[in-house]
């Protein structure tokens, strides 16, 4: 190791002891930006302490839970692993996480869709996880087909990666196509079956990614996601290489039968998620088993797996069931939308928009979630939040949905106080709401598992 | 008058293609504010294998896409321009947002090559950096209030001699970031690149479309007035951010 990696470490080091230890803040970010300024190649310089490699996991939605369900099922095999748990996905919160110890087996990386770039030539990890693509942040990552220009780049910068992608994504078969004519492996996973859901709306890739012609679909999952091919031209969900069938999706959770190629099925539940979440399992079960983890430890890691930051965590307020989730852009929407209608109980929604910079400061997004689908639900109390809690109450009032403004989570408990104990209320709120809200939530109450009681 | 049915036909252009920004919305706001006064709303939309027909259209929209799907469009409407024109010059209503107002013009800008618009509209684009991006606020004389919303685009739009425009930077960016004017308003044509949901935060200009579309047909242009509580507040929460300076442009 040179003068200048070693250099990088040790303040890297030092800024995290800092942090942690002495000023108690987190330290997921600040640390790995100043390795990375000592030394711009610090996460290359890192990965000769990996003695199994790395796997990195990105896509739009998805990618915090997937990787740290990921993490905990190597780690349930025995072992070493760095992760950036927290989430902090761009190149310094991947130096950050690479810095403890002198040795691990395997790195288990969150990359935000624009930073692989950045990553993975000098992570170059076994396999990337592409999760899927859907449309978030315009004014930040700019339009879908320069995040799909980017992933391609990136795995041309590590020509060792696998990509291991959602096969029933026609974006995301988009960048295995192209990957694939400049010499990367790829591996498919995707939902076999025809899950007889009512299908939401598509908001993008609608279009061929080779021709242009309107793809056609045998049977969608959600959003795009589908069997899908094109009248025109070859493009069309490839042969899967992991493939989920038996499905089951319900208020107390998922189940699937999950195969690679023809092989005997492992059976795959969580006591959390929807339709989703069968992807997300999916794919952390695709790269585990490719890591060399089977089928009996992944579900045992699952089993101890609890949702953390936010996601689709449970809470008991004074006897009312409070479940907390992000959702930031419309798919991510429109799936907790499905998600909340699987509930039949009378319920509240608290829908909390902030345009801070992480959540990106255009919020016309809004327009494209189908909140049409709540209005068709006479026992639901809909409440307005967030810096732009004014144009949520426009978009309900355009859905057919009269919504009244909370301040905060205290604030939209309160407005539902006087409704029976037994009505549970969604929480559902974008990045940057989403801390605060998860905050008071635990002040508030207490963590229950949700779905598993 | 009031017992006949007054109907207004909207023509939603290319929806698969232009809706990068919650286009739809506008499209939502016309007719549940049509609908709310009693009058019937029927949107046709105009799909990419479509022959689009102005004939009996009383409000057309076309909104934004990626430039990749803003060129084919482009070019599907430049097969049918004289039909477009003729109802511009009658008077048809218009409302293009973000990439359809380029559109308007002679010409605009595809990466380095110069791309023929309809020329509906004596103005062009061309580019310049920075992309102008953030909140804006205007003001119009065909909205009682002034018009807030969101712009992202790197195009610098120049209004010919005695061309309109929409309204007056109030904050933010505009046609081009120097001359303080914004859009573009044309016989009953608006263009302007305050994007995707425009209509929802700004209902006098959805009520300003609707207006000159019954006058066109009906020769009435008395609106109703709605109780617009919530879209006012959302307009002048916005509006107050941007003004009280707790935003940088």
């Amino acid at each position: 190791m040179g003068l200048r990696a070693g250099l990088a470490r040790t303040a890297g080091r030092v800024c995290h002891w800092g942090l942690h230890t002495v000023l108690h803040r987190s330290a997921s970010q600040l640390p790995g930006r100043v390795a990375l300024a000592i030394d711009s190649q610090a996460i290359a310089h890192a990965v000769p302490k990996l003695r199994h490699g790395s796997v990195v996991v990105c896509g739009t939605n998805g990618k915090t839970t997937t990787n740290n369900v990921l993490a905990c099922a190597i780690e349930a095999s025995g072992a070493k692993v760095l992760c950036n748990r927290a989430g902090a996905n761009m190149a310094a919160g991947v130096a950050a996480a690479m810095l403890p110890g002198s040795a691990a087996d395997v790195a288990v990386m969150e990359a935000d869709e624009l930073s692989t770039v950045h990553i993975l030539p000098q992570l170059r990890p076994n396999y990337l996880v592409l999760l899927n693509l859907f449309r978030d942040q315009l004014d930040r990552a700019g339009e879908i087909d320069h995040v799909i220009d980017t992933i391609v780049a990136a795995l041309a910068s590590s020509p060792q990666t696998t990509l291991i992608t959602c096969g029933d994504d026609p974006l995301c078969m988009g960048v295995a196509r192209r990957a694939m004519e400049a010499g990367t492996k790829v591996l498919t996973f995707g939902i076999a079956e025809d899950l007889g859901l009512a299908p939401d709306r598509v908001p993008e890739a609608r279009f061929c990614q080779r021709c242009g012609a309107e793809l056609t679909y045998e049977y969608r999952s959600y959003a795009q996601l589908g069997a899908f091919s094109c009248p025109s031209c070859d493009f069309a969900r490839p042969t899967l290489d992991f493939t989920a069938t038996g499905v089951s999706v319900g208020r107390e959770g998922i189940s699937f039968d999950v195969r690679a190629g023809q092989g005997a099925p492992t059976r795959v539940s969580a006591a959390f998620g929807g339709v989703y979440m069968v992807y997300n399992l999916l794919a952390a079960f695709a790269a585990a088993s490719l890591m060399g983890v089977d089928g009996a430890t992944f579900q045992k890691a699952i089993d101890t797996y609890r949702p953390a930051n936010g996601r689709l965590q449970h809470f008991d307020v004074d006897g009312r069931e409070v479940v907390l989730n992000l959702a930031k852009n419309p798919t991510g929407f429109n799936q907790n939308i499905s998600l909340m209608l699987a509930d039949n109980r009378p319920k509240a929604a608290y829908l909390v928009i902030n345009d801070d910079y992480n959540d990106g400061k255009d919020i016309s997004w809004i327009w494209d979630v189908d909140f049409e689908r709540l209005a068709a639900d006479d026992a639901l109390t809909v409440i307005a939040g967030g810096h732009r809690a004014n144009d949520v109450q426009v978009r309900l009032k355009y859905a057919g949905i009269t919504a009244r403004i909370a301040t905060d989570v205290a604030d939209a408990l309160q407005q539902v106080s006087s409704a029976d104990k037994d009505q549970p209320l969604y929480v559902l709120t974008n990045y940057s709401a989403l801390w605060p809200a998860k905050a008071a939530l635990e002040r508030m109450g207490t963590k229950t598992d949700g779905g598993a009681r | 008058m009031s017992a006949a049915q007054r109907t207004l036909r909207v023509a939603h252009l290319y929806p698969e293609l232009l809706n990068l920004y919650g286009d739809g919305g506008n499209i939502l706001v016309l007719r549940s504010r049509m609908a709310w006064r009693g009058i019937a709303c029927e949107v046709v939309e105009c799909h990419v294998d479509d022959t689009p027909s102005f004939a009996d259209v009383d409000i057309a929209f076309i909104g934004g896409g990626s430039d990749r799907e803003q060129a084919i469009v482009c070019e599907k409407l430049l097969a049918c321009r004289p039909e477009l024109s003729s109802y511009v010059e009658d008077g048809g209503v218009l409302a293009a947002v973000c990439g359809g107002y380029q559109l308007l013009g002679h010409s605009y800008l595809m990466g380095d090559q110069r791309l023929e618009g309809l020329s509906l509209v004596d103005l062009y684009t061309d580019r310049g950096t920075p992309r102008l991006i953030g909140n804006v606020a205007i003001e119009s004389r065909i909205s009682p209030q002034p018009i807030v919303g969101y712009e992202n685009h790197g195009g610098r739009t120049h209004l010919g001699d005695g061309v309109e425009p929409l309204g007056r930077v109030l904050f933010g960016h505009g046609n081009d970031g120097q001359t303080g004017e914004e859009g573009c308003l044309y016989k009953n044509v608006v263009g302007t690149y305050i994007h995707g949901p425009l209509l929802p935060k700004n209902p006098g200009v959805a009520d300003y479309l609707i207006a000159r579309a019954l006058e066109r047909r009906y020769g009435d242009a008395t609106l109703e007035p709605l109780d617009d509580t919530a879209e006012l507040a959302a307009n002048k929460v916005m509006y107050d951010r941007l003004m009280g300076g707790e935003e940088t442009e």
